[in-house]
């Protein structure tokens, strides 16, 4: 009587996090796969003579990729991704080091300051940027124009990309830099001792004691941030307004939105999604296993 | 106690959540106009009807009607504009077999509600009696192989407005025809002042235009629909919209009602923009434009209409309207009643009437935005009725138009105009074809 309660137990404490997981997460998952793999038919001019559904094979994966501006956006985000990864991640730990470093003034102060954009939600993010990106109201844009007879644009298709790269390195730096401080804090203070002992001075500590001891942390911001690439979403949509070069798919996850809730396609929409979280799933595999290896 | 593996475990819910997507159909397969019809509610029986708009305040509206008719009561709930939005949750409702008896319903997306049997055909319920109260180019877009489809509620008609004082400060007339309206571009043009801003990225302008000029895109024949987007006509507007931005007489910078475009309007930048009636009340939002602009009739091409229309919306009775009867008795009154039309343009803010007996008592009289001018009924009104009857919306509207959008985008990396309605053409072709709709080319 008693074991049957404590085998019950955990599962009613479970069970509120277990419904919502399976309901909002699992089921709409396999709701996604399942629809990727189906087929509308239509008979007459709008189907009103007969609409059938059947298993598709993997006709819409194959429309998907057949779509090259499906495939260009995963190849741009790609290229967002080798250039802004970095840049983001070599700038939080540079951050992170330097507010860490003994010599730090208010580092408190500064660790606020560069972590408050993320407090600000990607949406206004982008419109309070896109302020300073328009020709006629950016006063950027505006006085290099006057002063230096320079042509700013930081809209055209050639420019636009790194716009966003720019938006989302502002953004999520100080989030970056707040986990690798959290791991710095963790280094053992004797270890610190040792090395002043052993004559190292603050960019030797840095590189020998603190770049390989926050690897972990490294690793796990690489990997969040290769994923949020690809799921690069919000910024392009809103930036669309102002910006001509950005279309209706230029980042996958807008392809599948603009393919789902534009064109009312939920089987090619729900392909591109599942093929979207297995290029994301590849690449962060690829990735670990890579620093996995190099560790050893 | 046998311990359930992770594995086991995953296998089972992937079985469990496969089970439960069996039991789903897919959105779309129940034919709502093959059923027996729903007759009207018995007497003295009270109905209730749920409205699902985007449009202002369109409860205000509908308690008008609710207090004249105590056995119709109609419940609006709002939802985000069209495909922002709305239009998703009316095809997931629709999906549920649930959702609203009465939808605001864009013109042009009303068949793309038809490829999942969302509409009601109001024929079967006798909406003939009504024809004669609508305009009959508005009715024409909401009818579709013998069947009707939506009740119109308003339309966009294209006119030209202008400021007068940047057309005499470059000494340019003021344009009646396109070919006129590029010379006055190119007079702006030397005092540094746009003529107006060509929209790369929203395919539905320069639709209006073709459609203005008489080109017929679609038509919807017995078995198949027939696509004619590069006709003489279009690629002539192509062209001529190719020579107009590569001569830089307008901007392609700023989209029409974008924050940069209205920053440009108030600095005195943009001399006149070809746009629907109801750019009316967003025109008022440039700041100092008081008193500064004019409304003149759209330019004409040598061929064609006197105008266009941009946007318009229909009242739609959903397929899942257990009273439709009733609910079209109310899109009736809504939209062709005096009082129903004069409520939607004070409280809703709605575009041009459907009703060509009553464009609305608000919009007569004189504007003292435009300056006095009375432009509703001077421009507006003869616009409205002097448009191209035979233009059609196909089912895929949104999708041309973005396709439209993204090949024009490359205008800015030396792709013309003309190669882009080529090619848009092409890629709707495919579309269809992948939806499982027949199409053809229209015989030359």
């Amino acid at each position: 009587m008693k074991a049957s309660a404590e085998k019950r137990a955990p599962w009613i404490l479970l069970a509120p996090f277990l419904i919502l997981f399976l309901f909002t997460f699992v089921m709409p998952i396999l709701m996604a796969i399942s629809q990727s793999f189906t087929m509308i038919e239509r008979e007459g001019l709008f189907g009103e003579e007969g609409i059938s559904t059947s298993f598709a094979w993997f006709e819409n994966y194959r429309l998907a990729l057949a779509d090259g501006a499906f495939v260009a956006s995963i190849g741009r985000m790609f290229l967002f991704g080798i250039v802004q990864v970095p840049i983001m991640i070599t700038l939080a730990t540079v951050l992170a080091l330097m507010l860490e470093s003994a010599s730090a003034r208010w580092p408190g102060f500064f660790r606020a300051a560069y972590f408050m954009p993320y407090g600000v939600p990607g949406v206004l993010a982008t419109i309070l940027w896109s302020f300073l990106y328009v020709p006629g109201l950016s006063p950027i844009v505006d006085t290099a124009h006057s002063w230096f007879g320079l042509e700013l644009d930081f809209l055209s298709s050639g420019t636009v990309l790194w716009s966003i790269a720019n938006i989302v390195t502002w953004s999520y730096t100080g989030y970056n830099m707040l986990i690798i401080i959290a791991q710095l804090k963790s280094i053992p203070g004797d270890l610190y001792e040792a090395a002043r002992v052993d004559g190292a001075g603050p960019l030797r500590t840095a590189l020998t004691i603190q770049l390989p001891l926050i690897r972990p942390a490294l690793v796990l911001t690489t990997v969040f941030s290769i994923i949020g690439t690809l799921q690069l979403f919000a910024e392009p949509q809103l930036l669309q307004q102002v910006s001509p070069a950005i279309d209706s798919q230029y980042t996958p996850n807008l392809s599948a939105y603009t393919t789902a809730f534009q064109y009312n396609d939920y089987t090619v929409a729900a392909a591109q999604a599942v093929l979207i979280a297995l290029v994301a799933f590849l690449l962060s595999f690829t990735f670990l296993r890579l620093t996995n290896r190099s560790s050893r | 106690m046998r311990r359930v593996s992770r594995r086991q475990f995953l296998y089972g819910g992937f079985g469990a959540g496969t089970l439960a997507l069996a039991g789903c159909s897919t959105p779309g397969t129940s034919a709502v106009n093959t059923q027996p019809t729903i007759p009207p509610a018995a007497q003295g029986e009270t109905v209730r009807l749920t409205y699902w708009a985007w449009i202002t305040d369109l409860q205000v509206v509908a308690d008008i009607w609710n207090e004249q008719n105590p056995h119709i009561q109609v419940d609006v709930s709002w939802i985000p504009g069209a495909t922002d939005g709305g239009y998703q949750k009316l095809y997931s409702s629709l999906a549920a077999g649930a959702g609203p008896d009465l939808a605001q319903v864009e013109l042009r997306a009303l068949p793309e509600f038809m490829l999942v049997n969302g509409l009601v055909d109001l024929t079967r319920y006798g909406v003939e009696q009504y024809e004669n109260r609508f305009d009959e180019t508005l009715w024409g877009q909401v009818s579709f192989a013998d069947g009707v489809y939506g009740i119109p509620q308003d339309s966009g008609p294209v006119g030209m407005y202008y400021r007068p004082d940047l057309f005499e400060e470059a000494g340019a007339e003021i344009p009646t025809s396109w070919v006129q309206w590029r010379e006055a571009g190119r007079a702006l043009k030397e005092k540094g002042i746009f003529l107006d801003s060509f929209p790369l990225t929203d395919g539905s302008v320069f639709t209006a235009h073709a459609m203005q000029a008489g080109a017929t895109w679609f038509q919807a024949e017995e078995d198949s629909w027939v696509i004619n987007m590069s006709d003489e006509a279009t690629l002539d507007v192509a062209r001529f919209f190719d020579e107009v931005v590569d001569e830089g007489l307008v901007t392609t910078q700023h989209e029409p009602y974008s924050p940069g475009w209205f920053a440009a309007a108030s600095n005195d930048q943009i001399a006149s923009l070809v746009s629907a009636s109801w750019g009316d009340a967003l025109l008022s939002g440039v700041s100092g434009a008081e008193g500064l602009w004019r409304v003149a009739p759209a330019p004409r091409w040598e061929h064609g209409y006197g105008s266009s229309t941009i946007g318009g919306s229909t009242s739609a009775v959903m397929a899942n309207c257990q009273h439709p009867a009733e609910a079209l008795e109310f899109a009736v009154w809504l939209n062709s009643h005096p009082e129903g039309i004069d409520g939607l343009i004070e409280h809703s803010g709605i575009g041009w009437s459907a009703n060509p007996e009553h464009i609305g008592t608000p919009r007569q009289g004189p504007s003292e935005f435009f300056g006095g001018q009375e432009y509703n009924t001077e421009v507006f009104e003869p616009a409205a009725y002097d448009q191209n009857p035979d233009w059609q919306w196909w089912p895929i509207v949104q999708q041309t138009f973005s396709i439209l959008g993204d090949e024009f985008r490359r205008k800015a990396q030396g792709l013309s105009l003309v190669d882009a309605v080529i090619a848009a053409e092409e890629a709707t072709i495919e579309v269809f074809k992948n939806k499982g709709l027949s199409i053809r080319r229209a015989d030359r």
